[in-house]
């Protein structure tokens, strides 16, 4: 019986798989444009036909589209993307190089963001229709639609131009030749500024969760049930609303991580940041193929894993989740 | 970090609700605590050097006005040795006469005797004096100078080298002649590693360099280059004719970069003589190719090079080496370049010796370091609402001056109704260019001549006016029968309204304000347009399908601009005019006119400077006239730096700052 699901699984899995990079191979091809400047270079328009036509074939975009699909799954399967037709570089390179930077940035602030979230919405639950919780929903709602340029560019201006307390730019100064403690502190004081940035966005998500998922379990029979056993506040919420209220929480935060792997791109523009978000946006921007299908896929993946990684999370949080 | 427990503690027994308050100060805290941790140490040595300095210098001014004292004294003891010696002079007169006198006055000899011994006294204790104060004087002196020299030792010492840090606002990949990505900054950035045979002065002329000498045959076929000796690589190998050959040659069999293939098509033959002599022989004549080619073209080290077959792929490792000023030690993808200085350069040492240039994401991350000091100069113009504001931040300046950069309207010539010339003479009569300098740009850009040449440039035809007058093109479409026979405001033509879509770019918002403004201008005379902005790859998609003008256009109105190189050599003038055939591959409006084919023939290959300013003056008369685009502006160029840190760049004219004149020496540049 469980293999059996687990089969049907494993196949929904597979051709999610399929269908994605199907679509990470088809997008970049149906957008209006041509990668023809960034390989060739800004005076393109000067190249002859034969030039342009030698160029072309060296990348392998003159090859009907079903053999440069194929050629797509021979790359997955070997884990070899070739070149980025703009910087010219091997693009499992640049991306093992921006992952990092990005992972660290997306990560603190999930975990920031998380722990946070949960703590207030669970305030804010418990005390309903108080001023606090009040409070902190308008609070929230407000956050939630700040634009994150405008949250980046005003921490900046702040904290960088007006008090010159933390650098603006950037993962690590640049040719500063810092080791030891002072290159990791180097590193987290770059990274507080995004992190910050991305935390309080992140934040409502996470409250608005938890708040709305503890309203909903306190409202359940079982609880007044336990209330009417004469069970304590603390057990109440520790024994029954917190286990039961988590799961959709769990579930928030998985996908968001597995989205951490694709960056913020407006966040790492604004502190030019050197993730992942950047280097996906300058692909779209130039058209360049390669990188867009190789960092395409990284997100599949990432977003399919943590997909996988809260289903097999929900039964061990969620009794009832469980096959019999 | 003493001061984060504090926080902590008090975090815990705060009530809930402060967590996050306490969370966000204590990151503060520890924000304030790593951003004092970096530069303090090597801030307060050099604050303590230069104190130092100071002081030594004080002490050496101290000197210096007791020198001057010391002077002063011994003047007023010569003073006195002259008062002294006329006294002397009178003394022996009354003496003279006192002895000549027959009642001898005893005592008025005794008297003129006295005074010659006291006068005689007074001079030799004077001319004593006088000597001691100016040996002081001397030594005084000396010693100011030598603590002088002293001091400013001190404080170059305490100054380190120095350094520069730079902003760019797009990665330029390994920055070798086939990977740099930008036209600009990227082969600005690629020269500082390389050198070409010919280099750009400040009015943007080309001047020997690498080559010391250039001659040139009658008829323009062949260009004889005599290098400079004593040139070597980065890694120490000389320099030689052969380089130069190796490099023409692999350019030219390597199309992967088009640019300098590009350049140096047309090249037959590269004739070296011996090593430090070489002629280009050229297919026909070229006038342009000292530009063109000569200036433009790094050479590229043969020891190397040989054998590299995909140079974009290669690997270069620190190999990715050429003769110029600077070495780049480091490249960070995505993130920043490093060079140090060459101390041997050919020309001299470079005046910077640490060029850091930093990758930023877009113009406002820039914007924000350079306020915040973190970065030293932007090596991006800068927008024209950003002038002012960073000129009035304390040690910020910004340097200003002529770019060769445009801004236009492009139609679709070869269809209705822009293949009418007078609806072309209509637009450009409506358009007020003034107005948009003035809104869009805030005066920072010069009005376009509609004959294309910037004023500033030598081959501009100063002939041609630029005319606002909405009345005459309003009766040129009039005349030419288009008129608005509905009455809703448009015109039509053809049995349809004159409506357009204008496509821009909606990265570049000065362009965008200024469709915004065509719109209303072209109002005023009964044709209407809206704004389409769309990303650029697809506006470039339809202006200029696959960067080939064979392949048509998609558009009826788009807004255009070139960039500098195009109108930097007026000699590429018939890559934008002729048709198609004959050599156009930069008109991307259709436009054909058979004397700007003949003219477009004729103007590289006649050999007078004189007869070919002539023609480029014609061809602006039949631009001006016909219009196959409307050119509205010319930015001008405006970059800021910190002059605390550097400030001797050199504004090379259509070219902006980023070159290696601006961090050499003014000794060393051209």
């Amino acid at each position: 019986m469980r293999r059996r699901i687990d089969v049907r699984r494993l196949t929904q899995y597979g051709v999610v798989v399929v269908v994605a990079v199907t679509l990470n191979f088809l997008l970049p091809r149906l957008m209006p444009g041509n990668p023809l400047v960034l390989i060739a270079g800004v005076d393109v328009g000067l190249l002859s036909p034969e030039d342009r036509a030698e160029i072309v074939a060296r990348v392998g975009l003159d090859a009907p589209l079903w053999k440069q699909y194929l050629r797509y799954w021979g790359d997955i399967v070997t884990g070899d993307f070739g070149y980025s037709f703009r910087a010219k570089r091997p693009i499992v390179d640049m991306i093992w190089s921006r992952l990092p930077w990005t992972l660290l940035i997306t990560g603190l602030s999930l975990i920031v963001s998380a722990v946070v979230g949960v703590i207030l919405g669970a305030i804010s639950a418990w005390r309903r229709r108080t001023k606090t919780d009040l409070g902190m929903l308008t609070g929230m709602i407000s956050i939630e639609s700040l634009p994150s340029f405008w949250l980046g560019m005003v921490l900046i201006s702040i904290f960088a131009v007006q008090w010159g307390l933390l650098p603006s730019f950037g993962a690590v100064t640049q040719a500063s030749d810092l080791v030891g403690w002072a290159h990791a502190w180097d590193i987290i004081s770059h990274a507080i500024l995004p992190v910050i940035t991305l935390s309080i966005l992140a934040t409502p998500g996470v409250y608005m969760t938890m708040r709305y998922s503890m309203l909903e379990t306190l409202g359940e029979d079982y609880i007044r049930t336990a209330r009417a056993k004469g069970a304590g506040e603390r057990r109440v919420l520790f024994g029954h609303v917190a286990r039961n209220t988590i799961a959709p929480v769990v579930t928030v935060l998985a996908i968001r991580l597995g989205f951490a792997f694709g960056g913020t791109v407006i966040v790492e523009t604004v502190f030019t940041y050197p993730g992942l978000g950047r280097l996906v946006f300058e692909a779209v921007s130039g058209r360049d193929y390669p990188v867009m299908q190789a960092a395409f896929l990284v997100f599949t993946a990432a977003v399919l894993a943590a997909n996988l990684v809260a289903d097999l999370l929900y039964p061990l949080i969620d009794p009832r989740t469980r096959t019999s | 970090m003493s001061l984060v427990h504090p926080v902590v503690h008090r975090r815990r027994r705060s009530s809930r609700k402060w967590r996050l308050v306490a969370l966000v100060a204590a990151l503060s805290l520890v924000a304030f605590a790593c951003g004092d941790g970096g530069e303090d140490t090597s801030a307060e040595e050099v604050t303590a050097a230069q104190a130092q300095a100071a002081a030594a210098q004080s002490d050496a001014a101290a000197a210096q006005s007791e020198a001057v004292s010391a002077q002063a004294e011994a003047e007023a003891a010569a003073d006195a040795l002259a008062q002294a010696q006329a006294d002397l002079e009178a003394a022996q007169a009354a003496a003279a006469a006192a002895m000549e006198g027959d009642e001898v006055s005893q005592s008025a000899l005794a008297d003129a005797q006295a005074a010659l011994e006291e006068a005689e006294q007074r001079a030799t204790e004077s001319a004593e004096a006088s000597q001691e104060a100016l040996a002081a004087a001397e030594s005084a002196l000396t010693e100011a100078e030598q603590m002088l020299d002293e001091a400013m030792m001190e404080q170059e010492a305490a100054m380190g080298p120095v350094r520069v840090r730079a902003a760019v606002t797009g990665d330029e990949a390994s920055l070798n002649p086939y990977t740099y990505i930008s036209g600009f900054p990227g082969w600005n950035l690629l020269m500082l590693q390389y050198d070409s045979l010919m280099q750009l002065d400040a009015d943007g002329i080309p001047q020997p360099w690498l080559a010391s000498s250039i001659s040139v045959n009658e008829d323009l076929t062949e260009y004889s280059v005599t290098l400079v000796e004593g040139v070597t690589w980065h890694d120490g190998e000389p320099l030689t004719a052969d380089d130069v050959a190796f490099s023409v040659n692999y350019y030219i069999n390597n199309v992967e970069a088009s640019r300098f293939a590009r350049d140096l098509r047309g090249v037959e033959d590269l004739v070296v003589t011996d090593d430090h002599n070489a002629t280009f022989v050229l297919a026909g004549p070229n006038a342009g190719f000292e530009l063109g080619a000569l200036a433009d073209v790094p050479i590229i080290p043969r020891h190397i090079w040989e054998g590299v077959e995909l140079p974009s792929e290669h690997d270069f490792g620190d190999t990715n080496i050429g003769t110029g000023p600077y070495k780049l030690v480091k490249y960070v993808e995505g993130q920043s370049y490093r060079f140090q200085a060459n101390p041997d350069y050919f020309r001299g040492a470079p005046a910077v010796d640490e060029l850091v240039v930093i990758v930023f994401a877009d113009d406002a991350g820039a914007q924000a370091a350079i306020r915040a000091y973190a970065v030293d100069v932007i090596f991006e113009r800068i927008p024209p609402e950003q002038i002012d504001l960073l000129d009035a931040e304390d040690s910020l300046d910004v340097i200003l001056g002529p770019e060769f950069t445009t801004q236009m309207i492009n139609y679709d010539a070869s269809k209705r109704p822009f293949d009418d010339v007078a609806v072309r003479q209509a637009i450009n009569l409506a358009m007020n260019r003034q107005d948009i300098v003035d809104t869009v740009f805030l005066g920072a850009a010069t009005i376009g001549s509609p004959g294309w040449i910037h004023p500033g440039h030598p081959s501009y035809n100063a002939d041609i006016g630029t005319v606002y007058d909405p009345a005459a093109a309003n009766a040129l479409l009039d005349a030419g029968g288009y008129l608005d026979s509905d009455g809703d405001g448009v015109r039509e033509y053809d049995g349809q309204p004159m409506s357009f879509e204008i496509i821009t770019n909606a990265s570049d918002s000065l362009r965008l304000r200024i469709a915004e403004l065509t719109v209303e201008m072209l109002a005023a005379i009964g044709i209407e347009t809206s704004v389409a902005a769309v990303e650029t790859a697809t506006w470039e998609q339809a202006v200029w399908p696959g960067f080939d003008v064979n392949n048509g256009r998609n558009y009826d109105i788009a807004m255009w601009g070139w960039s500098a190189p195009v109108q930097a050599d007026p000699l590429r003038l018939p890559q934008l005019v002729a048709s198609v055939p004959a050599g156009g591959f930069l008109n991307l409006t259709g436009y054909v006119n058979a004397e700007m084919d003949t003219l477009s023939a004729v103007l590289g290959t006649e050999p007078d400077p004189a007869e070919r300013n002539g023609i480029l003056g014609r061809m602006q008369e039949i631009i001006a006239e016909d219009l196959p685009f409307v050119l509205l502006l010319y930015p001008d160029g405006a970059y800021v730096y910190d002059s605390t840190v550097y400030s001797d760049w050199e504004f090379i004219a259509g070219q902006g700052i980023v070159s290696k004149l601006s961090l050499l020496p003014p000794s060393a540049r051209p």
